[in-house]
């Protein structure tokens, strides 16, 4: 029979580390709370049989954000074979909070004190033994970053669970608060495996009153329905479990009394109606209310615990992290700061030193060296005229465009793998949150923003950790009009061939994507669908520390590979079959370009797209085909403006560019390839967090919409002042420039009529 | 007084209440914020806190850190 273990802890406690140390699997880490927002299976390393199962980051069993979700019905309803539970070692009092959670749960328990090389490196001392008697389980100090203990832990925890199947029927639960039952102290420094399991689990002891009251509550339930086969032995140690769902029920939790199948029978009901009763009754006595009281009583019981176990040398001297703080969310230079590192990554990434890497690639490597080699060895074989084509036009013309930029998003992929895991990236949340306050979005929405400038689905994905469901959707929505890393290409194709030595080109379409996000913000705050208070801001900042050169590396070299892998699968798929539409007629004869029935259907679509000043039908189908994915837009161009150039003598199709765009028509179609709707993986990611078909296709109208509006205002009123004079599309312009003005600055918030329950906000902004 | 009053030169302070009732409340004592416990400012930007509290460092915005009273 398969054990399934849990990884469960605070946010950013190393999870997900020690999760990839376990299963040798690569999962995204990072080094702010939420990297992980989706549960993760894999299997134990040398044990085939255990399957570990990586959770977001919780603080308690009492979820706030969605992602959080995840985590709690995990354990609560699958109910795992046994959890390690990671502790922060470097925060053990806040972490407990959670532990005292999980032993209640009836569930084997292995904490894994992680990062115990920072205590020790700041001289606190932890008394492991003391603490494993405490808390009535096992304890392994682990350093999973270096891969220390980890072993260990789900060695131990795999014992546990083995155990527990056979021990725990009996309902062995630990007894009483007073007596501490645990006997063996050393033995986890010994032939860990081979030990007897020590599973006592002991419980949080409350006050009198409150036990008195769990007692009644535990009495009540018991004999109901669902509850009583649990309780009698259908899960493991049903005694605990009895005692963890009365303090649920103690502490009001609807979903806990949903969960276990008491709030919608009648006799269910009336219980709930005792146990109200018997909850106001304490509540009167201790002037508190519910939750207070089992949150200070879980405190109250830790701060105990850690008095006898944890030394600290000085818990409020200032850290090196608190002084870096006060610089860089300093009220005046946190903002210059912010835009300094950002335009350095991206001045690095796509100006300068990525640069030279792309031009090499496409000049000497797809520009001669491959294609002439290829020619070479094509002439030398003797193959059919066809077949050259479909190669060197096709895919070396198409897949080597996009490869070419390989060497750009190396650097920005090493670039971005730094900020993330040095703990920049939480601190920019807060320093923006005021400002993007302003523009109806979270400061959190900048961390989905930030990741999708690699990619824009895990950039999508990434929202989930914002809590409120108005600020989520909306961040969901405007999160891939910063250009991802597959619409570089396009941004350093329009640059280069186009607006040769220029500047401002790449930065500005990062500039264009901010833009987007905030006035699409101000737009769509004053809807009705997203009318709402906004919600607090609250994040857990971590600390920082310098991220390891492995682990930046893999980052970078899993995401290339990803964007390679693309390039070979995705993009060529696509560029052959543009080829082939574009090298035959409707009769299946090899034609020029220009009558191949790619142009006969581009030129349809390209009417849609000439009041943007780019009615090519090259460019309408280069834009068709980045729906596929954005790569395809470079790609396509490569297949259609490559074609002869490739074959005769390896030149750049660059110059044909320049041809078939003016700066300002080119300048228009980067503005709509960069707004409009992103590629099908990422309209999928939107319809995943969206969990709605109409707000799916909202967002991607809205996207489409935007990205067309704000083309056409960019060629037509350039037109207009580059001397072109006033045409029926520079009155269309002006009129969705009134508009939008309008949008922003005039149009009243959909008003909130009082008393109404807001459908989008979070139930206790309405409370 | 609410912590948006205080400054980081007070040192550690002793939360004494935290205002409302509702999940924010309740996600506020999950990441430490609860009666009897030290807190202290870390930096301020524009009413924006940085604090600590039970060794994390948590980063608030004005309108919560006004429901916190030392």
């Amino acid at each position: 029979m398969a054990i399934t273990i849990a990884l469960a802890g605070n946010p950013n406690s190393g999870k997900t580390t020690m999760f990839n140390d376990l299963t040798g699997s690569s999962q995204h880490t990072g080094n702010w709370p939420g990297v992980t927002v989706e549960k993760k299976e894999g299997r134990l390393k040398g044990h085939r049989e255990v399957v570990l199962q990586d959770l977001p980051g919780i603080y308690s069993l009492s979820p706030y954000s969605p992602e959080e979700i995840v985590s709690r019905s995990y354990l609560v309803n699958d109910r795992p074979d046994a959890i390690i539970n990671i502790v922060d070692a470097s925060n053990v009092e806040r972490n407990l909070y959670l532990t005292t959670q999980l032993l209640e749960l009836g569930i084997p328990v292995v904490v894994a004190l992680n990062m115990i090389d920072v205590v020790r490196k700041t001289g606190d001392e932890i008394d492991v033994k003391k603490l494993e008697q405490a808390l009535g389980c096992e304890i392994v100090e682990t350093c999973a970053l270096r891969g220390e203990g980890s072993v260990q832990a789900a060695e131990r925890a795999v014992a546990l669970a083995k155990n527990a199947a056979v021990t725990l029927t009996k309902n062995t639960f630990a007894p009483s608060k007073n007596t501490i039952t645990n006997t063996a102290g050393n033995a986890h420094t010994s032939s860990l495996s081979k030990e007897a399991p020590r599973f006592l689990n002991r419980r949080t002891a409350f006050s009198n009153e409150v036990e008195a009251a769990l007692d009644s509550i535990g009495s009540l339930v018991r004999e109901l329905g669902a509850v009583k086969d649990k309780v009698a032995g259908k899960i493991n140690n049903g005694e605990a479990y009895l005692r963890w769902l009365s303090i649920k029920l103690f502490e009001r939790d609807a979903e806990a009394a949903k969960d276990a199948g008491i709030a919608d029978t009648a006799e269910g009901k009336r219980v709930l109606a005792e146990i109200e009763k018997i909850t106001t009754a304490v509540e009167d006595k201790l002037d508190d209310d519910s939750e207070s009281i089992i949150t200070d009583g879980r405190y109250n019981y830790i701060s105990d615990i850690v008095k006898q176990t944890v030394k600290r040398k000085n818990a409020f001297a200032l850290t090196l992290s608190d002084r870096i703080d006060r610089v860089v969310t300093n009220r005046i230079l946190a903002l210059p700061i912010f835009a300094g590192v950002m335009f350095l990554v991206y001045f690095i990434a796509v100006s300068t030193v990525g640069a030279w890497g792309t031009d090499w690639v496409n000049d000497v490597l797809f520009g001669s060296l491959v294609p002439d080699g290829v020619a070479n060895g094509l002439a030398a074989l003797g193959t059919a005229g066809w077949l050259n084509g479909l190669i060197l036009d096709g895919i070396i013309a198409g897949v080597g465009a996009v490869i070419g930029f390989l060497p750009q998003m190396l650097v920005l992929f090493v670039l971005l793998a730094f900020l993330e895991d040095c703990g920049y990236m939480a601190r920019i949340a807060f320093i923006l949150d005021r400002i993007f306050r302003r523009f109806g979005l979270s400061g959190k929405s900048f961390i989905p923003i930030l990741v999708g400038t690699g990619c824009g689905v895990p950039g999508i994905m990434a929202s989930r950790t914002i809590e409120s469901d108005n600020d989520r959707r909306m961040t969901v929505m405007t999160t891939t009009f910063i250009p991802c890393g597959a619409k570089l290409p396009i941004i350093a194709l329009i640059a280069g061939a186009l607006f040769p030595g220029s500047m401002w080109v790449a930065p500005s379409a990062y500039f264009l994507g901010i833009f987007a996000i905030l006035v699409s913000g101000i737009m769509l705050k004053k809807l009705k669908r997203f009318s709402g208070r906004a919600t607090p801001f609250v994040m857990e900042l971590p600390a920082y520390h310098l991220p390891t050169p492995g682990g930046v590396l893999r980052t970078m070299l899993e995401r290339g590979l990803a964007f390679v892998k693309r390039a070979g699968t995705i993009v060529l798929a696509a560029t052959v079959l543009v080829w082939f539409l574009s090298s035959f007629d409707t009769s299946m004869q090899m034609v020029d370009t220009t009558d191949s029935i790619l142009a006969i259907i581009g030129d349809k679509i390209a009417v849609i797209f000439s009041p943007l000043g780019w009615g090519d039908w090259r460019a309408a189908v280069a834009t068709i085909t980045g729906l596929i994915a954005k790569e395809n837009v470079v790609g396509t161009f490569g297949v259609l403006y490559g074609f002869a150039e490739v074959a005769e003598d390896g030149a750049e199709y660059w110059p044909q560019l320049i041809a078939a765009f003016t700066p300002l028509a080119a300048y228009a179609f980067l503005a709509f390839n960069l707004l409009c709707a992103p590629c099908f993986a990422a309209i999928g990611a939107i319809h995943r967090e969206m969990m709605d078909v109409r707000w799916t296709l909202f967002a991607v109208a809205y996207q489409c919409g935007f990205a067309y509006v704000i083309s056409l205002i960019i060629f037509q009123m350039g037109r207009l002042f580059g001397g072109g004079g006033f045409t029926v599309g520079s009155a269309v312009a002006i009129v969705f420039i009134l508009t939008l003005v309008w949008m922003i600055g005039f149009k009243k918030p959909y008003a909130v009529p009082a008393g109404e329950r807001l459908s989008g906000a979070p139930a206790s902004e309405v409370a | 007084m609410p912590l948006t009053l205080a400054r980081p030169q007070d040192g550690a302070m002793i939360i004494c209440k935290v205002g409302g009732k509702d999940e924010t409340r309740k996600h506020l004592a999950e990441l430490g914020f609860v009666a009897g416990e030290k807190v202290q400012i870390i930096c301020e930007a524009a009413g924006n806190l940085i604090l600590n509290v039970k060794g994390a460092r948590i980063a608030l915005d004005r309108q919560l850190a006004q429901r916190i009273m030392v």
